[in-house]
């Protein structure tokens, strides 16, 4: 043991050359996987590294963070927030450049996208990402030997035949949560429609209008499934959608991989599929929002042991401990790890042959007023309501986005 | 009495606990929230003096002005369903429990419709919520998720919740009216109604005048049961947002919306702007003009 100590620590021998080091994340409901779990492992294959985790309520992160750092205190690895608060961080010089790191050949350039800077180099090392797609009931399809759809016009078949069979809400869907509309299912069937990040990355250059086919048929795709929610859908919220699913009563949800383990907490056997695409053949595109990553104080002082902290976050030995301690979060690496959860391994296996993008418009878009997320959330609900239609919605929100934003060169 | 000096210093003793929590706590973040919407700190050179430009962006970008008006309208309609449903209601309570019809039980009555103002918002929104549920619940109607009910709605949940405050005004003032007055009218052959109208309902109007400010005051700080319902962006189509819930989406954004501390401290002071002169004016022309007999 003591001949292993001797040839890790480079430089002095002696175990008093222990670096510590801090992370700080807002993710205190993981204190425990961190510390009892995680950390040993890394201790384990670098013992002249200790890393304590030091988390902050979620809603006080970012404040505690740029306090931490104005005070010359904050901790030597840093947790990122995705896009906006992020970017500003780092104009604000918070963390180091990390272009030429290793660990970083692991992701493809839109995996990295979220923590670039606006010089296009990347400073934190991506840890997990959420993914949306469509929850099914495997043994309501096995009833009513249903298949899962491939194109709009199966999924919207299958919707029928669920329906006119009577017995199930075709769809647990409902309107009064706004956000949901947005993310599990304008963002999660849109992709297909606006191609991905051609369509996003075309709203944040100016080259493409939310008044242009690919958006347009997104709403209209999304507007396509009103007639399959369950009644007074207009006051149905996020929760009550969930327990209308894991109690049965309905075949198909569209949610966030965040929710797994409550979806199938009553025990039933669920599957999950990907977006429909327009057409058959067309390439299907996946929808996977990146949560967190970790970047490098600009001013740590043990920056080489911090160094070797980030490259162990490619590494399997920490990829499938972590996403098999979270079910619902994914690694954000071109070669996946193995998932334990049988769900959350076919919800890994939606990316293989997709094309993925974040969702549409948390990337600069919604840095003014009005913020476009918000306004979608709204324009949405209008279109579940019946007093906007897909085109009226998106001209809209095309006119609020040119009242302030100013596309990004 | 004469005041003498150490009788001025024990005063002063006495008042400056209070006195120093209440400028520390109330007075001083009021100031500075009201000094904050005068500066700009979304610069890259920190904050810096804008005079009343925060306000004026308030009031001309098309965006954030159309959701204030819309918020002070919900906000008016939300203070008027209170006033115009809880007032008389608390009313009709209050004379049922001082009528004598109910004999033993007044206690019991008393508590009950009480308790709904001990409770949280955001057990009483979602009790609320499970009840109205188009799925679980006993209407298929969506009232919170249709644009024209959804106010009425949330406003209707906060009276059910808070009746019970006019209700024990009403009810302590009608408890005051001395017994000898009311046998008077009683010998005189004044029927229950005539006596209410004509001896108890006077001897109680100046309580209306102060629940009227009060219930100005607290629904136009109110955030809690839309929030607790609605979140901060309330829907749908903002048909439920109020001045606190348009407070609290600028000051410490929403999810798609970036925090805007100055903005934010802005429309703050507009909502302290608006309440302070309501306020003030009611003390100056209305409360002083309500007649109170002496007894």
């Amino acid at each position: 043991m003591g001949l292993t100590l001797a040839g890790c620590a480079t430089g002095g021998s002696d175990s008093g050359d222990t670096v510590k080091l801090t992370l700080g994340s807002w993710r205190t409901e993981d204190i425990a996987m961190w510390e009892d779990e995680i950390l040993p492992a890394f201790h384990e294959s670098h013992p002249n590294i200790e890393v304590e985790f030091a988390a902050t309520d979620t809603n006080d992160y970012n404040a505690a963070i740029q306090s931490q750092v104005e005070g010359g205190n904050a901790p030597d690895l840093i947790t990122c927030r995705p896009f906006d608060v992020n970017r500003a961080w780092i104009a604000d010089g918070y963390f180091d450049d990390l272009t030429g790191l290793e660990a970083l050949d692991s992701f493809t350039p839109t995996a990295q996208a979220a923590w670039q800077g606006a010089d296009g180099a990347t400073y934190c090392v991506p840890v997990a990402s959420v993914l949306a797609g469509f929850y099914y009931n495997k043994a309501i399809f096995d009833e009513l030997s249903l298949e899962v759809p491939e194109t709009q016009a199966d999924f919207i078949d299958v919707l029928q035949a669920i329906k006119d069979d009577g017995t199930y809400t075709p769809l647990a869907l409902g309107s009064a949560d706004g956000w949901q509309l947005a993310y599990n299912v304008l963002y999660n069937l849109g992709p297909n429609y606006w191609k991905g990040e051609e369509g996003r990355l075309g709203l944040i250059d100016g080259t493409q209008k939310l008044t242009d086919p690919g958006f347009v048929d997104a709403f209209a795709a999304t507007e396509a499934l009103v007639p399959f929610l369950p009644e007074g859908y207009e006051a149905i919220t996020y929760d009550d959608m969930g327990q209308l699913f894991s109690l049965g009563q309905a075949a198909i949800i569209p949610d966030g991989s965040w929710n797994i383990n409550q979806l199938t907490s009553t025990g039933l056997d669920v599957g999950v599929f990907g977006a429909p695409v327009p057409a058959a053949g067309d390439q299907r595109y996946q929808q996977e929002m990146p949560d967190m990553a970790i970047g490098l104080n600009a001013s740590s002082k043990n920056k080489d042991a911090a160094t070797e902290f980030l490259n162990w976050l490619v590494t399997p030995e920490f990829l499938e401990l972590y996403v098999n301690k979270l079910p619902g979060f994914f690694a954000m690496t071109t070669d996946a790890p193995a998932y334990d959860n049988p769900l959350a391994q076919a919800f890994s296996d939606l990316k293989t042959d997709a094309e993925l993008t974040p969702r549409l418009a948390l990337d600069r878009l919604s840095a003014g007023t009005p913020p476009l997320d918000d306004e979608i959330w709204v324009a949405l609900q209008q279109m579940y309501a019946g007093t906007l239609t897909p085109e009226s919605a998106t001209a809209e929100l095309q006119a609020g986005l040119d009242s302030w934003y100013v596309p990004a060169g | 009495m004469k005041r003498t000096a150490a009788s001025y210093r024990n005063l002063i003793l006495f008042v400056l606990p209070a006195l120093a929590i209440y400028v520390a706590f109330s007075v001083y973040p009021l100031i500075s929230s009201v000094v904050l919407s005068f500066f700009d700190s979304d610069g890259p050179v920190g904050s810096v003096f804008v005079g009343f430009e925060n306000y004026v962006f308030l009031f001309t970008n098309e965006a954030t002005s159309e959701r204030f008006w819309n918020a002070l309208g919900n906000n008016v309609v939300f203070f008027l369903i209170h006033l115009v449903v809880e007032v008389p209601v608390g009313l009709l309570m209050a004379a049922l429990l001082t009528s004598g019809v109910l004999r033993r039980s007044t206690g019991v009555y008393r508590t009950l419709l009480f308790i709904p103002a001990t409770l949280s918002v955001v057990i009483v929104g979602f009790i609320w919520r499970l009840i109205i549920s188009p799925l679980w619940g006993i209407v298929s109607f969506p009232l919170l998720g249709n644009e024209v009910t959804a106010l009425p709605t949330i406003s209707l949940m906060s009276v059910w919740q808070y009746v019970g405050i006019p209700m024990i005004f009403l009810y302590t003032a009608l408890l005051a009216i001395p017994g000898d007055i009311l046998e008077a009218a009683r010998i005189d052959g004044s029927t229950g109604w005539s006596t209410f109208w004509r001896i108890k309902f006077p001897l109680i109007a100046p309580q209306f005048g102060l629940i009227a400010i009060l219930t100005y005051i607290w629904t136009f700080n109110g955030f809690d049961i839309v929030y607790a319902l609605n979140g901060s962006a309330p829907g749908p189509n903002y048909s439920t947002d109020i001045l606190g819930t348009l407070f609290y989406r600028t000051f410490f954004g929403s999810s798609g919306q970036v925090a805007n501390l100055d903005l934010g401290a802005t429309v703050a002071s507009v909502i302290f702007f608006i309440i302070l002169v309501t306020t003030a004016a009611y003390f100056w022309v209305l409360q002083r003009r309500l007649k109170t007999y002496e007894l």
